[in-house]
């Protein structure tokens, strides 16, 4: 046992699926102590605000104008300021109206902010109304021009309340995030609902890893049970049950989830239920594996002992067999888990995934993502991470089983 | 010729089987459930109803449209009788279109979509896998992490990551559906362009995804059969290597038609979900807005086509086999 | 009675001769086991010769290196093969693989039941095998050229249209001899070739060699095995080899009746005690294993499961050591020291 445990750990696939998959684990258990709280909960009015770190406009402006603010001067800070708030169309029309006035274009260019700002103080002329332009238009680069201005000369803006000025904020003004008393990290931003994704994300892989686990017990002890009975009993038994397992692997497992996630009425279908079903959908593969692993081993010498010793079927399969499969049971296993996380991912996107108000799943997350449209207006907080979840899982698992078939199935090792 | 007949025959009555018994789940399940499906949409539908009058309308008129006021077996009669003449329902959706005419203008899509993807997604996968085997040393240690990993990233997720990259932010193809959808599909040359366009993405997800799964499978029957003894033999009797892996790679191809006719439905599911991604007009798609809008005989008849279809493919994947593997034809001897 | 007939054919010319061969594989992790260390011998025309020793002794790797084609894992390192006066052991492999092997010198694999590719027709491997030598070769020769050799060999002609998977397994073991044999190979090397079946299927592998050899379609046999009561019937010549080297050589009868090293006389002793029974002892009846031939033995490698080893057996190299009629062994005892250490048991 010791032994095999060393030559698992020695291949290279399943430590690097198992250090993933632990990796996934431990977030998953320590993320909530840092971050408690329900992963559902919606803190955005909005929806997909972008990853970054949320600072509260209010306390910042309320901080101690003596205390807690510090004097900056930072050379290039009017330039950023100015080079955010000139859009690009601004500058277009900077330069269209800079080629108007005769001004050679040669070489000029658009995002080099100051030198751009240095023409058009030096060209503008509000009264200067170039032919065929219309007065709007005019009237349009004056307020351009007024803007630019009241960026380069406004000093300060005061902080009102009641009517009371409380303060001043010149430009020069800084405070450290440190003494805001409200700043929010939000990793990957908030999704659809305004709720911080990467708390819903840990939230959702916990789910998801239980759903999975459920429905790999679930369908590892269906078809242990069915595989063993099959195979060591055989007769009409075995012929019954390969009837039903061949049945079941040519009809679509995919299918019966649907019809049957869709007879169960909404408020039944919580995690729990879903999970029983892939489960119940997904037994036949593992039954077949075991079943000709056991009739490989039904008649080997130390089970016809046992038969001898007059032991009792249960015990003979518990002592003599049960040991012999145990390493294709546990890679059947991993396979479900892995295999049930997706179908839930899968159902979830067709609608039909488990109903919750608590808890989301990583299917239901890719549901609503998808739903209002993360994937075209470019909110890649909102659906990849949970994409790279569900690979990262499904990898991992599929890693470790092919590690574990390369100690146990040598012929393949090289 | 004996044994291939026998091997066919027995193949036609396990699909004959397969599809009774099919066609009884589908009527069976959704009524097994604890809550009918009659209730479970008048629930739906009537959600917010205050007036108990018109939801027991309501009811009853579903209970005649499907019967349940009548004892299975009857129900079922009703079911197989409507089946046989082609009358799936009419659609609560998109009513009063039959089912029958929803399935028939989307089932079209779906063939030639997932048909030729999961063929070329095959053939690219064995390939690979065969390469992997024969070459080994960089390219297998590259090949089977990579396969592993593409073998696992789910179809829907392949789909978004295309979307996302080709039409989102590059803009070189368009972002949903078969067609622009400004167009009346007909054969004019500029709406076959504009298919072929839309066709691409949702092609290529399926394509990328059912690679690594069988060049895993092609490489391990690869490995197997190069260490069999035929190969020392034909070796030790002069015959060129390159012949030989012919004949090894020949012999490791055809066991992976079995696993194609094995994992065809798992790989339909997958290319279902693509297509809701994309919006293709197929049988995905279908059956995703019948479920958002609670359609029931919608949905019982997707379910119902896609099985018959996944069947039908394995029906036609187990002939195939029949008769270009020997193997199988002496199997039949004893 | 058959090797009288076969001493009849015997014209003195040598087909095969081996000259201190010396192979080895290099496993996975580049340690090199020394399997075969120094192997020498000659057939001449018309004769057999029988290789014994128990598995791991290096008998089939013998046969391996003796087709003179090496491919990872097996290695040549030094010595000679030279068929009919032909050195093939410098040749270029891609010579070797068109100019020799199937037409000089054939070989029948141990588990020739999964010898023949199992989705192809046999005439199509047939072809392929003549193509192999001479691509222009005519389809309609072959196949008349292939009826007629099976029907020689009592095989029915419909195999040729068959796949192997539809053959029963001695059906495969006579195809896999007929095809080996199909461009009259100066030697045949059979290791084990009757391992896996019956005794009358044995039976019928060993008569379908002989008749080969007596209509002249082959000129000088190898045959390895375990199973020393068929060496005594089939071949002329007896070799035991232990850990990769030759222990004794001589002919059958001399083998069989007048063992002369400890190892031959440990396994042909437990023959000739039938009440013991032969089968079941066979070559397994000296305890111990032989030696890893990673890292081979200084002195004698037999010296450590040697009942009767001197001290210094296991550090002085032992030579071969000619005697009688062309007679060879290996130890560091002398002949009477050994005839005296056997009569006392």
């Amino acid at each position: 046992m010791k032994n095999t445990l060393r030559n698992v750990f020695h291949s290279g696939k399943f430590v690097a699926g198992f250090v993933i998959f632990m990796f996934l684990l431990v977030t998953i258990i320590v993320y909530p102590l840092i971050n408690p709280g329900s992963p559902l909960e919606q803190i955005g009015v909005g929806t997909f605000a972008k990853p970054g770190t949320y600072v509260s406009l209010y306390d910042a402006a309320k901080t101690n104008p003596d205390r807690e603010r510090e004097t900056l001067r930072l050379a290039d800070a009017d330039d950023k300021r100015l080079a955010k708030a000139l859009s690009d169309s601004d500058r277009v029309l900077m330069v269209e109206w800079l080629g108007l006035k005769g001004v050679d274009l040669e070489g000029i260019d658009y995002q080099d902010t100051e030198a751009l700002l240095e023409l058009w103080h030096a060209n503008y002329d509000a009264s200067f109304k170039p032919k065929g332009m219309t007065s709007a238009a005019q009237k349009k680069y004056k307020r351009l021009n007024d803007a630019l201005l009241d960026l380069q000369t406004a000093d300060a803006l005061s902080v009102m309340s009641d009517g009371e000025q409380l303060s001043l904020i010149r430009k020069t003004d800084y405070v450290n995030v440190g003494t805001v008393t409200n700043v929010k990290f939000l990793p990957l931003g908030t999704d659809n609902f305004g709720r911080d994704v990467l708390k819903e994300l840990v939230g959702a892989t916990k789910t998801s890893l239980g759903v999975g686990l459920v429905a790999g017990i679930v369908a590892t002890l269906l078809g242990l049970a069915m595989g063993l009975l099959s195979g060591y009993v055989g007769g009409i038994v075995d012929d019954f049950i390969m009837f039903i397992t061949n049945l079941f692997t040519v009809i679509p497992g995919f299918i019966l989830l649907i019809l049957i996630s869709y007879s169960i009425s909404q408020e039944f279908r919580g995690p729990a239920t879903v999970a029983a079903v892939i489960g119940f959908t997904s037994w036949p593969w593992t039954a077949r594996s075991v079943r000709s692993q056991v009739i490989s081993l039904r008649n080997r010498d130390h089970v016809n002992l046992s038969k001898l010793s007059g032991h009792s079927m249960l015990r003979i399969v518990v002592t003599d067999i049960l040991p012999y499969i145990a390493s294709y049971v546990v890679m059947a296993f991993i396979l479900q888990v892995s295999s049930g996380i997706l179908s839930e991912a899968q159902l979830s996107l067709l609608g039909l995934g488990p109903k919750t108000t608590t808890t989301p799943t990583l299917g239901l997350m890719m549901n609503w993502a998808m739903m209002y449209s993360a994937h075209t207006n470019g909110s890649w907080w909102a659906y990849f991470p949970v994409i790279l979840t569900i690979t990262l899982i499904s990898f991992s698992l599929n890693l470790m089983n092919t590690g574990l078939d390369q100690v146990f199935n040598p012929t393949l090792r090289d | 010729m004996k044994g291939y007949r026998k091997y066919f025959g027995k193949k036609l009555i396990w699909f004959l089987i397969t599809l009774v018994c099919a066609v009884i789940l589908n009527f069976i399940l959704p009524r097994l459930m604890p809550s009918d499906p009659v209730s479970a949409i008048t629930g739906k539908l009537a959600a917010g109803m205050s007036d108990a009058a018109a939801v027991r309308e309501i009811y009853e008129r579903y209970q005649e449209e499907f019967g349940t006021n009548k004892p299975m077996i009857v129900q079922f009669g009703l079911f197989v009788k409507n089946l046989f003449q082609g009358n799936l329902g009419k659609s609560f959706s998109q009513y009063p279109r039959e089912v029958s005419d929803i399935i028939a203008s989307s089932i079209g899509w779906t063939v030639c979509l997932q048909l030729p993807a999961i063929l070329v997604g095959w053939i690219i996968g064995n390939v690979l896998g065969a390469m992997a085997a024969y070459l080994r040393k960089g390219f297998d240690k590259v090949l089977l992490p990579v396969s592993i990993f593409l073998g696992n990233v789910p179809a829907f997720a392949m789909s978004v990551v295309l979307l996302v990259i080709f039409a989102v932010n590059l803009k070189i193809a368009p972002i949903a559906g078969g067609y622009a959808h400004d167009m009346i599909p007909n054969f004019s040359w500029p709406f076959i362009k504009s298919v072929i366009s839309h066709y691409q993405l949702p092609f290529w997800s399926i394509v990328i995804i059912s690679i690594g799964g069988q060049a895993i499978g092609m490489r391990s029957m690869s490995i197997y059969e190069l260490n069999a003894d035929y190969v020392k033999y034909s070796r030790f009797l002069g015959i060129k290597d390159s012949k030989i892996v012919g004949y090894v790679f020949r012999n490791a191809m055809l066991p992976q038609i079995t696993g194609l006719a094995m994992s065809i439905g798992t790989m339909m599911g997958g290319a279902l979900v693509a297509e809701i991604i994309f919006s293709y007009p197929g049988l995905g798609s279908a059956m995703y807005k019948a479920v958002v809008a609670a359609d029931y005989p919608l949905i019982s008849a997707c379910t119902l086509i896609i099985t018959v279809m996944v069947l039908v493919a394995n029906f036609l994947l187990d002939i195939v086999y029949g008769f270009i593997d020997p193997r199988v034809k002496a199997a039949q001897v004893d | 009675m058959a090797n009288e007939n076969m001493e009849k054919k015997s014209s003195g010319k040598v087909m095969l001769e081996v000259r201190n061969l010396k192979t080895k594989y290099v496993t996975r992790f580049g340690e090199s086991v020394y399997a075969v260390d120094g192997v020498s011998f000659k057939i001449e025309e018309g004769k057999s010769l029988g290789i014994a020793g128990e598995s791991g002794c290096g008998k089939s790797t013998l046969a391996l290196s003796l087709m003179g084609y090496y491919f990872p894992p097996l290695h040549y390192m030094s010595g000679d093969i030279i068929i009919d006066g032909k050195n093939i052991s410098g040749m270029d492999p891609d010579t070797v693989r068109k100019t020799i092997l199937g037409t000089e010198i054939a070989y029948i694999p141990q588990a020739a039941m999964n010898a023949l590719n199992p989705t192809q027709k046999i005439i199509r491997f047939i072809e392929d095998v003549v193509h192999a030598h001479d691509p222009k070769a005519d389809k309609k020769a072959i196949r008349e050229m292939a009826e007629a050799r099976f029907a020689e060999l009592g095989l029915p002609a419909k195999v040729l249209d068959q796949h192997a998977v539809e053959l029963s397994g001695g059906m495969k073991q006579r195809t896999v001899i007929a095809v080996s044999t199909i461009l009259n190979p100066k030697v045949l090397i059979a290791d084990e070739p009757s391992s896996a079946l019956d005794v009358t299927s044995q039976k019928m592998v060993i008569r379908m060699m002989r008749e080969l050899m007596e209509k002249g379609h082959i000129k000088a046999m190898v045959f390895i095995t375990h199973e020393l009561p068929l060496l005594y019937n089939v071949t002329d010549d007896i070799m035991v080899m232990y850990a990769g080297q030759i222990v004794e050589r001589g002919t059958a009868k001399e083998m069989v009746f007048d063992p002369t090293h400890p190892y031959s006389h440990g396994l042909m002793g437990s023959i000739l005690v039938p009440e013991e029974g032969t089968r079941g002892h066979k070559l397994t009846a000296i305890p111990g294993t032989p030696p890893n031939l990673k890292h081979p033995p200084n002195g004698c490698r037999f010296a450590e499961r040697c009942k009767y080893a001197k001290p210094e057996c296991k550090f002085y190299t032992v030579p071969e050591k000619a005697f009688g009629e062309d007679r060879m062994y290996r130890c560091l005892l002398s002949l009477d020291e050994l005839k005296e250490v056997y009569s006392h048991e």
